[in-house]
Order: C-alpha cells, then structure tokens, then sequence
C-alpha cells in the first residue's frame, strides 16, 4: 500500500506578554515618545540601555543619556529575501549603528534601497513610525534612512529626564513558526493501519512486550522494531489511568467543558494507548479497570491529516473514541506492570 | 599516562549518517547513535551509570521531544539521566563531571538534532534577546554576516580567505564517511556565488543536517576494558560572553574561546588536530587565532561544522572526532571546540591526550 502519510505542517504559535523591568521599560517609552536613549556605565554610553554593567555585572543605574537620532554604520549585512518576521517587506539592511552620543551600537535595520548604498562609515538617521502606530518598542523605528544631512544629532549625549512612572511596562512577544515534519516509518505504518480499522503493535524479540501506536522500539531493551515486528492488536481494552481535565481558554483550546483522557491497555499488549477520548458516559463515570471498545469513524470519513509523529498513539481523526462495553471492571492485579 | 582514578576518557564515539532530511524522529535518531556506541565499547546498556543527552525541542517543533527520546535508552530498571538544551558537547561535559563524583566508571552522552523540520532563517530569531533583537526578526545568519563584515573590515581576513576554509574543509570532508558535504571546488569558483547575506555566501553558511552522536566516557582503569588507546580528557573548559554582540568590546576575537582554551590548557603542549565548530566559515578563522594555533596544528581534518552540522550534535561529533584521532589514529594530542550563541556568544573547548 501507498504510504498514506508524508509530511506533518505545523505552526508554533504563542503568544507572551513580556514585562520589561525599569530599564528597558523606560527605553520603551521613550521609544514610543521619539527618543532614543542609553544609559551611561561608569565612561561608557550602552545604547539601547542595559540593565547591567557587562563588565561588573553591578546595576547599571539611571544615568540616562539622549543618543541619535542619527548614527554611524560601523557593520552591515543585506537580506535579499526577507521573511515574515523582518520588519520590511523590501530587501534591506541590517547594520550594527552607532548612534551619536553612544559608545555601543545598536542593531537595526537599513532602508537603503539597494546593497549598493550601504557601506560601512555611512550616516544614517532613524525613522519613527507615526505615533498612533507605536507601541513602545525597538520597532518603533521603521527603518534606519541614510541621512540627508550627516552632521551630528542635536542634543545627543544630553542627560535625559526619565518620567517618575514609565508609560509602557509590558511587551507582547508572538512567536510564529512553522515546522514541516515528515512521517517516519513506523508513524506511516501506524496511519495506514488506522485508516483500514486496524490497530497494530510491535512484539520485541528480546523481551517478548508488545507496543501500540507508531514507537519504532522497544523502551524496555532499546532495540528497533520495524515492519517485521508488526503483530495485530484487537480494538477492545482496559481504561489503565486518567485524568478530567477543566479546560483554561488558552490560544487554541477548543474544549469549553470538563473532559476526560485516558489510557488504554489493549487486551494482548504491554503498552497503552495514551490521550483517548471516552464516549457515551459522563467524566465523573470513568473509572479504572473500565472495559472499552472502540469506535471507528466510518471509513470514508476517516482522516490522518491531523496525525503526527508528536502526538504518539493518536488516532488522528479514524477513532472517534472508546465506549464502555459493560463487562465487569478488571481487577488491578492483571493490568500492573505494564509500560507508559 | 599512568591514569589515577580521578582521570576520565572518551572510549567511543559513534554518529549516525547525516542527512538533509531524515523520516526517522530525534528519538529514532539517539536509538540508532546509542547502540552504535555501545557496540563499538562493547558493553550491556547495564554498565552505564549516567546517560545526558543535549537538544532542543524547537529544532523539530516537538514539545518535551527529550523526554521521548529517552525511550531509547531503555529505561526499565530506571536509570540516572539528565538532559542539557544545549549542544551534546555540554552534555558530554556534564558527564565528565558527574564521573568525577567517584561513584561511577561509565557514561553516555549523546546529541541530537533533526534540524531539517524547521527553517533556520526564522527559527532562531526566538532564541536572541527578546526586547532589542527579536522584535527584528533578527536571524542567525545576518547577525554572522555582521561579525564577518566586522572581521573584513579589521584587515584580519578577506573573503577569499572565507572561501579558503570552505575549499580545505569540504576537501577534507571526502575522506570522512559522515560528511554531508564534500567534494573538491576552487576558490574563484565559489567566490562566483551570489550572497545569501553580503559577504556571506551559501557555501559560507552551515548545512542543514539531521544527525544523532553519543560518545562513552569511563573513569581510571576502567577505560583499559573498553578501549586499547583511550582519550584521556586532560582540560575542559567552557566560557561565555555578552548575549549582544554588540556589547562585546571585539567580535572579530574571541575572547571566551580564549579563556576557554587557558583554562582546558590547550597551550601546554602542541596540538596535532583540533576539530572545530565554526558553523560560518570566517568563524574557523576566528577561533583558530583565539585558539592560538598555527600551521603545525591539522585544522577539522573530518571537513568540520561545514561538512554536516546538526545544530546540537555538531559540537559533541567535534568531541568524537579529536578523541577518535587518538583512539583510532594514534594521535598524541588533540583538541575539540564547541560554541552556542550569536556570533560565537559561548565557546567549549576540551583538550584529550593519548598514552605515550
């Protein structure tokens, strides 16, 4: 049979709120004010500001000292290709910019138009984003332009008069990745098997314990298990452990209701199938020792799409769930011992 | 060397074959470097008394994926294991310190990367600065790119040098059977290329590998029943530098390699091979004055971090390869280099020596 499965497209989307401290909180609202600033440490300007002399490790205080808005390149590099989280959408620059009135450069990026007009000694000025677009961070600066007129920035070096309460303290910080994985061999051999209404496991031949879902070894002898190793499990078992979870609406729960997961011994194997879903009776119901079935989805409905390798023992959307059967709960004794 | 139970040895080193794109998982991938080590030792899993591993879960998208790549060490009884996110290299160090302790002979550190599930000019973006760095999208390669203009600009090198270390390393990468890319180019050739970021070219820039590596390391005597010739790790060392680079007084040296290598007492004696792990080709030149070595030194004989680099074995198969030229080679004294971080933030060095 075709391999049904090859690759898993996924996004690792998050979103943080950063607090930002007293020192980068008061950097931010200047930013959002026009300003750029560092502070002073001992003889030196650090620009953007740090928290701590990196020499000493001691506080760096709050001398805190107007730099640029113009500056001088001292590195550069250029993105022909940006991607969806440069700041330009254009090929552009980044650059190493030391900002009048600092002793450190800052990195930023360049809108210089072509690779041509970069060079390094090149007088740069930082271009603000209009205010109403402005959220108090380093981004606040659209672009570093080359400056029309390269003579030194008014009033940098100045000492700059912090605000008693800082208007921004937080950031938020949205990590968004895309992963491509590709099925391994044993995840494929596992969703084909799903996808016609069976469940298989491997039988190590060292220890004689079977496995359930795509594992690829056995976790007892740390040996491979492959194609050869495959033995048919039957789709009936015992609820091994769960848990209700009350779900929190974090960024992608769909469930708004208590719900149970839980693991199932198949009847025949050592290994249970984790993170199943339980049909027909309320959570507060569900109990070990509880004997399932299980509950395909018809056929022509079944789908893999959602399975990956991450997710071991899933049954993507082929297994809608397992029922209770009825039978008397098994004793404790005859499902001990067994692996995770 | 006549050893004294306090002195621990690289015995083996093995790494899976690498490759661009892998179907096997990280864990699949740690199963495969394991048994081939403790093979290679000829030991039972048994007789390890720790095992550490280094990756990390963003490089596949996997949420706790070392978690699941302990299944493949095979865990029944439970056994004594940690986990570093960081390059196995670290892992190894931690190995070597926990051997230390006395109690134990044998330990497993291991690698892994499947780097091939995510795309290296947007991944890293996460792991600088979060306030001055990412909010840029910031990414690896523009950043080495400025630390290479940085070192043009010094007068230090030029970008036929850069191409240099890209024509000797892939040269030497024929040799090496785990090498993932080899082969014999000019430097006119190269320097034909168009910039992926000025005055970085692609073949300046790190493969995109997935590999596995494991090395064990034994304590005194022990080492003799595992291994005819073993590494001896006389000095290791590991230092780190200001996250911005542009807080660093100087990045077209390195100074945290430097105190790295003072404190692993690299100078002590000549080094006839160092493996390094400069994942941009300028970064080899970089680490070599850091480093202080000169032409009686064999630079990356095995083709370096330019021939395979999964991000988080790259350094631990640096380890494998400087020990390997003693146990295999009859190396008297070698070196190998780890870093991590923006533009060469933290840098790992151990030195090995071989019995005389």
């Amino acid at each position: 049979m075709a391999d049904t499965v090859q690759e898993f497209v996924f996004n690792l989307t998050f979103p943080f709120s950063r607090t930002l401290g007293s020192t980068i909180s008061t950097f931010c609202s200047a930013m959002a004010q026009g300003q750029i600033i560092g502070v002073r440490i001992g003889g030196q300007v650090y620009a953007p500001p740090l928290e701590y002399d990196p020499e000493t490790s001691a506080d760096a205080g709050s001398d805190w000292v107007k730099v640029g808005p113009k500056g001088t390149v001292s590195s550069w590099t250029w993105v022909p290709q940006p991607t969806h989280l440069h700041p330009l959408d254009r090929p552009f620059a980044f650059a190493f910019i030391k900002l009048d009135g600092s002793d450190t450069a800052m990195i930023h990026v360049v809108d210089a138009g072509s690779e041509s007009a970069m060079s390094v000694g090149m007088r740069v000025e930082a271009s603000f984003k209009p205010v109403e677009d402005r959220n108090g961070r380093i981004d606040d600066i659209a672009a570093f332009l080359l400056a029309t007129d390269p003579s030194l920035s008014e009033g940098a070096g100045e000492s700059y008069e912090a605000p008693a309460e800082s208007a921004i303290t937080e950031m938020d910080a949205y990590c968004d990745l895309t992963f491509i994985d590709n099925a391994s061999p044993t995840t494929t051999l596992w969703a084909n098997a799903l996808m016609e209404g069976r469940i298989i496991g491997q039988k190590c031949p060292q220890c004689e314990r079977s496995v359930v879902g795509p594992r690829g070894m056995c976790s007892v002898c740390a040996i491979e298990l492959d194609e050869s190793h495959i033995i048919e499990v039957v789709d009936r078992g015992v609820v091994s452990n769960f848990t209700i979870i009350t779900p929190v609406q974090y960024h992608g729960q769909t469930e708004t209701e208590p719900f149970v997961r839980c693991s199932i011994m198949l009847d025949g194997a050592n290994a249970v199938l984790a993170q199943q879903v339980i049909l027909e009776i309320p959570a507060s119901e569900v109990r070990v020792g509880m004997h399932v079935e299980c509950v395909w989805t018809p056929q022509n409905e079944r789908s893999i799409a959602d399975m990956d390798n991450r997710s071991r023992g899933s049954g993507g959307d082929a297994i809608v769930g397992w029922r209770p059967t009825g039978e008397p709960d098994e004793p404790e004794a005859n499902y001990m011992d067994r692996m995770m | 060397m006549a050893p004294t139970e306090n002195d621990i040895a690289i015995v083996g080193f093995a790494q899976t074959a690498p490759e661009r794109r892998t179907r096997l998982t990280e864990a699949d991938l740690v199963l495969h470097a394991t048994r081939a080590v403790i093979a290679e030792v000829g030991i039972d899993k048994s007789e390890i008394g720790f095992t550490v591993s280094g990756s990390c879960d963003y490089l596949s998208g996997q949420g706790f994926s070392f978690v699941q790549n302990t299944d493949a060490y095979g865990m029944v009884p439970a056994i004594n294991e940690s986990h570093v996110e960081m390059d196995g290299a670290w892992a190894m160090y931690e190995a070597y310190v926990r051997l230390l302790q006395g109690d134990i002979d044998v330990a497993m550190a291991v690698g892994v990367g499947k780097n091939s599930n995510s795309d290296p000019s947007t991944l890293f973006t996460i792991e600088f600065d979060p306030y001055y760095l990412a909010p840029l999208g910031t990414d690896t390669w523009s950043l080495a790119a400025l630390q290479a203009r940085a070192l043009l600009e010094s007068g230090k090198a030029t970008e036929r040098d850069f191409a240099e270390v890209v024509v000797r390393n892939r040269g030497n990468a024929k040799s090496n059977p785990f090498a993932q890319v080899s082969g014999d180019y000019s430097v006119d050739e190269l320097l034909g290329a168009d910039y992926v970021r000025n005055p970085l070219r692609r073949h300046d820039l790190p493969p995109t590998t997935d590999q596995g590596a494991a090395v064990i390391l034994a304590r005194g005597k022990r080492a003799y029943d595992l291994c005819e010739r073993p590494a001896w790790i006389t000095g290791i060392d590991h230092r780190i530098e200001a996250h911005l680079p542009t807080v660093r007084k100087d990045i077209t040296t390195s100074v945290s390699t430097k105190l790295a290598a003072e404190g692993a007492g690299a100078g002590k004696g000549p080094i006839e091979v160092a493996e390094l792990q400069a994942p941009f080709s300028f970064q080899e030149l970089i680490l070599s004055e850091s480093l202080g070595l000169d032409a009686s030194t064999e630079i990356n004989p095995s083709g370096g971090a330019l021939a395979a680099h999964a991000v988080m074995a790259a350094g631990l198969i640096r380890v494998g390869e400087a020990a390997n030229q003693i146990i295999k080679n009859g190396r008297n004294r070698t070196l190998a280099h780890s870093t991590s971080g923006p533009c060469l933030q933290q840098n790992f060095v151990c030195v090995m020596e071989g019995d005389r």
